[in-house]
Parts: structure tokens; sequence; C-alpha cells
């Protein structure tokens, strides 16, 4: 358990370690020195760190090892030595070059013979050595004029210089001094085949090869500028030198940047590269192509002025303003569907449109009129309605029209949404359907009390209900006016009225309202059912608040009195006839 | 599917998909029609995304779904028009550019004329066969005349078979004074006490009842007497009603006697001042013509749009089912709630149309009365008239009606039934007449 623990507890503050933390190591350090019987976890636990950290923490993790070796010594070191030349390499391969330096440093310590030791080192010499050797070889590639050239090495480079050389004796075959250079080539790869030297002659030979081979690649790309024909692309330069420049640790040793020089070599080239340069190169044959042919004054250059130059003048102008987004085609189509209609229309008049007689010439014709007329159905009226499709003209009267339609709508939908309480509850309408009228009613009926938007709906359903059997009840051409059947039912006409209630408006300031029948007031009481205030028995009319009952009776009487006008009036009509 | 030169139509079988969740894409090219049906019990979503449609004259707004269910109908591109639509099992459709529209149009306009040039609107009479257009015919001239001037033309139905602005087997006259419900089967609302999403109209109602007006002609012609009364009446009291006109739909002309008295009767109450025969030929209107030498009444032919559907009496049924449902239930856009309430026998009185399946009795009383009992009334359709329930029977006759109730249920042996009331309180007491139509929910 206590094992588990501790290495729990060092696992978790190892992996704390994510950047230079003395206390950290120092307390890592105590823990492997106060728990030897661990060693073997701390050292897995160490180990597995450095394997699996982000690189730049790799070098702490190492620095907790040195610590432990460095103060606990055995058994760490021992377990250390196992793996520590292979963690070492790794890490070292993959980190940057300042952690590199300072892993360099850590080991330069490692190599010191450790005083309190007995001349002893810190690792055994094996793994001292195995690292040794792999840092004078890295560093070796970071250093490249160290290493020494070797002979084949060197033979490779002539080979290539030789290459050169003869390129330009392909196309400067008259040139002595080039076939010279290359047998001078061929003697020298013979010579240092032949015989062994000293590596300082050899770096010798290697200075002076690279000077040539230098100097060839100048003459070569002179040559190449002057006659354009062969002139890989520029770009094609920039690759060389970005090849020369890039972090290529021996320059001969990759062949890419030399051998791309040369298609004859190019099946040297790593595949991608071959095909960019083969791309490139046809690129450049037909730049090439374009220059001689403009040398040649073979091409013909649009003038300024030209209609090909202005067009693509005008393409260049055009590609900012073809972002400013068009409005959708519908919308365009629309504008000019209403303006067409509107002058389609703007001096019809129907009275005086000819052909319109109705008979059955008329209905089977082609009547140009008639489909000059169809816009007065359509887009004569642009405005429409985007909830019912319904189409408002442009006038002013029509645009109040629009105004109020809209508005019913809108008051509508919050009806039919159902109205939202005080609790946040929805109290949806219920609806039902009202008798139909009576006949006489029918025939006073108007439907602008239908379609009129500008009517108070608003908190009017009560009054609706007291007012709908009562539109005009008149005896009609029947001679059975039962019409007021409720009437006869007063018992459930007076139940019905008592429902009735009005929501106390927040206008009120008292919470009373006095009915202007009866004159009294009355006062607000709580409805638990709707979580609202309100005032029973009342409707609202005009305004005014009555009692429901004072208010249907006032109702009735008037209605009375009406219906006797309304019977006096036909009497009259009936006496004109 | 080719289409064969000289063959004006073309029309063109569209593939469908059936994923119901996708949303279909469509364009109607200017002047074609889509022409759908839909099952009874499938849905149809359309959405008008741009372009000016319309249904039987009615524009569609845009970006705003319709639903349609059980009906047959067809969706005219006034300019083209881009629509999506939504269904599970459209049975039909096709798109045809061989539409009648243009005849519509201009007989619309030659009574538009006759509306700007009189203070007496045209009184249209739509005759024709059954599946010849009158119907739609009617809905076009409805939804035409409202839409440049604030016309409100009546729309007569004389047609019991078919419910408009009311259940069915009723004969009604409705002002339509603002645009019509495109996705009701009855045209729209009447008026509720509650809040439509688009105006309702105002119908006077009369019932007659019976299925087929040869059951009984004698009531039949007494109810359109009523009838024309009542709105001669009202375009006497109404100058906009007057000045708009009506349009008349009738039942199939075979369902007319062949003396073509009812035709005479119905042209002398009504004051009729055109005759728009819907037929594929001139045939119905010749004959017409020679019946009515003696009048000076302009008779014309809208040729039948070969999108007409026939329809079958299933489908004629499944129509007035919903008509039912939908005066108790209200429709997919307004709910309503009806009220059930417990009747005693002795508390009803119910008269029967005298009909073919009745005569025995040798009376010849327009209305019989009707003992209660189940096997009379269970979930039968009564109406409910204006006149006291004890009124001797021609009273009941000539009343005014008040509305529809149906009864649920009937116990023969507790003496009792249970009644459904469109309108909240008590049963009206009031003498109730027998429909010949059953609504089992």
């Amino acid at each position: 358990m206590d094992t588990e623990k501790i290495v729990g507890d060092f696992t978790s503050i190892l992996d704390e370690l994510k950047f230079n933390s003395r206390p950290i190591i120092t307390t890592l350090t105590k823990m492997a020195e106060e728990n030897i019987s661990c060693a073997q976890q701390f050292v897995d636990a160490v180990e597995k760190r450095i394997e699996t950290c982000v690189p730049k923490q790799k070098l702490f993790a190492f620095y907790v090892l040195d610590s432990i070796c460095k103060n606990a010594g055995s058994p760490y070191t021992i377990y250390f030595r196992r793996n520590l030349a292979k963690l070492y390499k790794r890490t070292y391969l993959i980190v940057d070059n300042q952690t590199r330096t300072d892993l360099i440093k850590m080991f330069k310590l490692w190599m010191e013979p450790s005083n309190n030791s007995m001349d002893e080192y810190l690792f055994d010499k094996e793994s001292l050595e195995s690292i040794e050797q792999f840092l004078v070889k890295a560093s070796a590639l970071h250093q490249r004029s160290a290493q020494a050239p070797t002979v084949p090495g060197l033979l490779r480079e002539i080979d290539r210089l030789a290459l050169l050389t003869r390129e330009r004796i392909r196309q400067n075959p008259q040139d002595e001094r080039l076939n010279a250079k290359i047998a001078v080539l061929h003697q020298l790869k013979q010579e240092l085949q032949r015989e062994e030297m000293p590596p300082k002659a050899l770096q010798q030979v290697q200075m002076q090869l690279r000077q040539i081979f230098a100097q060839e690649q100048q003459i070569l790309l002179q040559q190449q500028k002057q006659q354009p024909q062969a002139t890989p692309p520029p770009h094609m330069h920039d690759d060389i030198t970005r090849n020369q420049e890039g972090d290529q640790p021996n320059i001969f040793g990759g062949s890419a940047l030399s051998s791309s020089f040369f298609p004859n070599a190019s099946n040297i080239l790593p595949p991608s590269e071959f095909t960019q340069s083969q791309v490139a190169g046809k690129a450049s044959k037909i730049r090439s192509l374009y220059d001689s042919l403009e040398k040649e004054s073979l091409l013909f250059k649009p003038p300024k002025q030209s209609v090909v130059a202005l067009e693509q003048r005008l393409e260049n102008s055009t590609q900012g303003s073809q972002q400013v987004e068009l409005p959708p085609l519908p919308l365009l189509q629309d504008i000019l569907g209403d303006v067409k209609s509107h002058f389609a229309t703007i001096s019809v008049d129907i009275v005086n449109t000819p052909n319109l007689v109705l008979c059955q010439q008329t209905v089977m014709q082609d009547n140009p009129a008639v489909i000059q007329l169809t816009n007065l159905l359509y887009r004569s009226k642009p405005n429409k309605c985007s909830t019912c499709g319904k189409r408002f003209g442009n006038s002013a009267e029509e645009k109040k029209k629009e105004r109020d339609h809209l508005d019913w709508h809108f008051r509508i939908n919050k009806r039919l949404k159902g109205n939202v309480g005080a609790g946040g509850a929805t109290s949806k309408n219920i609806q039902s359907r009202n008798w139909y009228l009576h006949d006489a009613q029918w025939i006073q009926f108007k439907d602008e009390e239908i379609v009129s938007t500008t009517r108070r709906e608003d908190d009017t359903i009560t009054l609706a209900n007291v007012e709908g059997p009562s539109t005009g009840v008149t005896p009609g051409s029947s001679t059975f006016d039962q019409s007021f059947e409720k009437k006869s039912d007063s018992k459930v006409v007076e139940q019905e009225l008592n429902k009735k209630y009005v929501v106390v408006p927040e206008s009120t300031e008292d919470m009373s309202f006095q009915c202007p029948v009866c004159m009294e007031e009355s006062s607000a009481v709580y409805n638990d059912d709707t979580g609202e205030w309100i005032w029973p028995n009342c409707v609202e009319s005009q305004g005014k608040y009555f009692h429901a009952t004072c208010f249907n009776e006032a109702v009735k009487g008037s209605l009375q009195e009406t219906s006797i006008n309304q019977g006096l009036q036909k009497l009259k009509g009936l006496i004109g006839k | 599917m080719a289409t064969l030169p000289g063959l004006s139509d073309s029309l063109q079988p569209l593939d469908v998909t059936s994923d119901p969740d996708v949303p279909q894409r469509l364009a109607i090219p200017l002047g074609s029609e889509w022409r759908v049906e839909v099952p009874q019990d499938s849905k149809l979503q359309v959405k008008i995304l741009s372009g000016i449609a319309e249904i039987f004259g009615t524009e569609l707004a845009i970006d705003i779904e319709y639903t349609f269910q059980n009906t047959n109908f067809s969706i005219y591109a006034v300019e083209a028009t881009e629509l999506e639509w939504k269904c599970l099992d459209l049975a039909n459709q096709s798109i045809s550019s061989n539409t009648n529209l243009k005849h519509i149009y201009n007989l619309h306009f030659s009574l538009e004329k006759l509306r700007v040039s009189s203070f007496e609107g045209p009184r249209v009479l739509i005759v024709g066969e059954s599946s010849s257009g009158k119907t739609t015919l009617a809905k076009y001239l409805c939804s035409y005349a409202i839409k440049f001037k604030p016309y409100e033309p009546v729309m007569v139905n004389l047609n019991p078979q078919e419910g408009i602005f009311s259940p069915p087997g009723c004969l009604s006259a409705t002002p339509i004074s603002d645009i019509l419900d495109v996705s009701s089967n009855t045209w729209g609302q009447s008026m509720t006490s509650g809040a439509t999403q688009l105006h309702s109209k105002q119908p006077i109602v009369k019932n007659f009842g019976l299925e087929n007006i040869s059951d009984n002609r004698e009531l039949y012609m007494r109810i359109i007497q009523q009838l024309s009364e009542v709105l001669s009446n009202r375009f006497q009291s109404d100058p906009m009603v007057r000045r708009s006109g009506c349009v008349i739909d009738t039942p199939p002309f075979s369902h007319f006697s062949d003396d073509f008295s009812e035709l005479h009767e119905i042209i002398k109450l009504f004051r009729i001042t055109a005759i728009v025969v819907c037929a594929h030929d001139d045939n119905l209107a010749v004959k017409i013509n020679d019946v009515l030498m003696s009048q000076t009444i302009p008779i014309v032919r809208v040729p039948t749009s070969n999108g007409v559907v026939q329809v079958s009496d299933v489908f004629k049924r499944s129509l007035q089912r919903s008509a039912i449902k939908d005066y108790f239930y209200g429709d997919l856009n307004t709910v309503l709630s009806p009220y059930t309430i417990g009747v005693d026998f002795d508390m009803i009185t119910v008269w029967q149309p005298r009909s073919a399946l009745n005569t025995d009795s040798g009376s010849e009383a327009l209305y019989l009365p009707v003992e209660t009992n189940a096997s009379n009334l269970q979930h039968a359709l009564v109406a409910i008239t204006y006149a006291p329930r004890r009124a001797p029977v021609e009273e009941v006759i000539d009343a005014p009606i008040l509305g529809f109730a149906l009864i649920m249920e009937v116990n023969d042996t507790r003496k009792k039934l249970r009644i459904l009331l469109p309108v909240p309180g008590r049963l009206p007491d009031k003498a109730l007449i027998l429909t010949a139509y059953r609504y089992l929910e």
C-alpha cells in the first residue's frame, strides 16, 4: 500500500514538472533518497516521463534523473544505466538546439569523474561512450566542415562537376578549354581512386572542387540568361538557392540541388520534386518560347487603347463591384412586374373597355384588353399581405387599409395564441360557434362588422356575446319572430351574465368601478383560476364599465326601440311601393 | 409521355419521391396549373417560395404553409411560381398548361363591367352537369370580384349535397366580403364567437335536410323561395351587396326535373341576369337557350377545364363528413369547443322532411313528426329552428335555422339523449328537424 502511494505521489509530482523547477526536482530527489525500496518504480516513472512528455519538458525529467543519481547514487545509477544511452539519444534527436546544448552540458558533467565517489564515473563506461560517440557524430552533422572529406565523396563531386562541364560543352562545342577540363577531372578521379591521400590533401581537393563547381554554375547561369530558350524559369533558381540555404547537412550528399539542374539527372530526384520540376520545366519552355517570339517581334501586343486592353481593364475593375450583392431575383422580378402592371393599368377604364359585353364571344375570345385588365387582380395593388396574401394599393386610403389589416392580423394572432396570464401560463381562448342569425338579423347585417379591422376587438368577447343575438332583431318577412330565444330563458341568461367579468385594467387607480346604469360601486375580487383581479358581473362598452346585468337590461330596452323604428321604416317602405 | 403535335395539353407525370419530411420543390411555369388530389387520410402542405400563385382565384401568401386535406385542387401560376410541398402519399398530380383561365378572366371582366356600370350587380346562375366545374367557377368569380374593389358578391349555394359555409343538406347565401380560406373545404369559417385567422363570413343557412332534391322537390323549392326572399331583402338594405350581385351554384343539372321548372323558378326568384353553363360542349347551353327563348338573359358557356376530377360518391361523403365535423369542432386553424348536454325524451320535438323513404303515411305534409327513439335519432344531425317547440308544422317549415345539433346517444330505456351543441348553454326550446345526415365520431 505504502509503496503504491509513494510511487503515486512521486509520479504525480513528476507530472507537474513542466518547467525547470528546482523545488520539484529537490522534492523528487529527496523522495528517491528516502525510499530506496521504491527505486525500481521511481526509475520506471522517470524513464516513462522522459519517453512520453513533450520534447520541451524532457530536459527537466533528465535533470531529475541527474539529480537523483548524483545525490542518491546507487541503486539508481545502476537502474538508470540500462536505458540511459537509448533515452539520451532518442531525446537528443527530437529536441531543439538549445535543449541539445543543455543535454550536452549535462553529459559533460557526467564525463567528469565525480569527486565523492573515488574516481568513479556517474554511469558505466559503455553507456557514456555510446552517448559520446553519438554526440560526436551528431555535432559533426552540425558542423559540416568538421567532416573529413572521403574519397568516394570526392569522386561523386568530380562526377557532378564533369556533368556540369559536359553540359557546357553541349552548348559550346567549340570551347577547347572545357574539353581539357573534362580531361583534368577524369585524371583527378583516377588519382583519387589510385592513391591514398592524407585528409588534409583531400580537404584541399574538396575546396578546389567546390570553387570550380561554383564557377561553372555561374557561367552556366549566365549562358542560360543569354540564351533564353534554355533558361530555366526564375523560380527554379529560387528553388536551388533555397535548397542551398536550407539546413541541408551536406551539400553534396543530398542530390536534389545539383541534379535538379539537369533534366538528364532527374531520375535521382525524389518523385515529388521530380514532377514539380517537370512542370516548372514545361512552364519555362512556354515562357522561353514566348520570350523568343517577342524577341523576333512575332507577337502582337494589344495597344493600350485597344478593345482587348479595355476589356481586361474592365474585368479588373468589375471584380470589385461583383462582390456587391444584388437583391434576390424574385424581388427584382417583383419590382419589374409591379412597374409593368402600373403602366398597364394606369389608363385602364373598365367601363370604356370594348368587347366586354356578356356574350359567348366575349368569353371565348383572346382579348388583349382583358390581358391588360388582369393586372387589376394582382400587381396593380403591389403590396401583398405576408400573412394572407391579400393585396393593397399605393393610395393613401389603401395604405391605411393595409396598416389596419396588419394590425388586425397581429391582434388576431395574439388572441389565437392565447393570453399570457399573470403566472406566465397561457390561457387559450375557448371558442365556440354562434347560432346562425335570424333571417331578419341577417338582412340587416353589414359585413362591415366582420371585415372592419378597426373595431376594438380586444377584451370585448364578453360584450360580443351580449351583442351577438341582439344585432337588430325585428320581425322579418316571416311571421315567426322567435329570435330572442334566450330571453325566454331568463335564468340561463342571468347565470351567463353573472359569469361575465372584466380584468381590472392597469389604468384604474382604485380597484372599483361605478356602473353608470345603477350607479353602484363594485370592487374587484381576485380570481384564483386566472390569477388576476377581476370585476365580476361586468362588461366594458366604449371605455365604460357596466354591470353585465344592468347593461343587458339597457341594451334590451334600446333594442326594442330600434326594432320598433325598423318596423316603422319597413311599413313606410311598403307604403312607398 | 411525349407531347403529340397538335395536342395542346402537355400532361407530364411528375416523379413522386415519397419522403414526407423532405419538401419537394416544384416550379410551375407562367399560365400553367399544378393539379393535385389529396387523399382522405393524408395531408398536403404547400409553401409558395416565389411568384404569384392562386387557388381558384385566391392568391397565396409567400412563405406561408398551407395545409390541405381530403381535397382536389389546383394551384395556378399567374406568374412563374416556385413552391415546396410535403405529402405522404399524393395520389395524383400533374402540371398542365391547358387551363380555362382565359375564359374565366373574360367572364369576370364582363361581369365587372356590369358591376361598375350599374347599381344592380349581375346575378349569375351557374348550371352544368356533375363535375363540370360549377363550384370552382363560382369560387373564381367570387374571389376575383373582391380583388380590385371592395365588392361583396353573395355566394348562393343551392346544392344540398355540398356544404358551403354550412354543414351538408343546406342551402345558403353568403356575402363574400373578404378572401376565402383556400385550405377549407367549406370555403371558410362562418361567424363564430372567437377569432379566426381570416375574416369569417356570415351566411344565411336554410335546412333542406335531404340528400337529393328529387327526394322532395316541393320542399326544395319552398326552401329556395325562403332563401331568395331573405336575399332580396338583403339586396334592398345593403347597397354594397346589391351592387356586387350574386353567384349561384346549383346541383347537377340532371337533378332538376326534365321540364326545367326549377330552372324557371330559380331564374324568377333570384331575378337572374346571366346564366353561365359549365360544359365541355354547347349542347346544354343550346337546350337552355331554347327553353328560355322568351327571356333576354344572356347565356354563356365556360368550357370545362380538363383538370376537373370526377368525384366519387365516397369522396362526396367524406366531404360531407368533414363539413359536419368542421361545424362542431372547427378546422385545422380554428378549433371550436362544442358542448354535450343531457336531455329527456319529452323535452324535444322532432320533425322530418317527407321523402321517398317515409311516404307510407300517405300524408301530403312537408314535414312529418318523428318518434324519439334510438333507431330514428342515433348519431343524427338535427337542425334547430327558430320556431318554438310546440309550434304548428307550417310555422316550423318557414322558420329560420338557429343551427345544428348532433344526437350523440339515445337511451331508449332511460328515455334520455345526449346532444352535442355548437353553442354553450341549454338546448333551445325549439322544434328540431331531423336531417338525412348521420355522423359517428
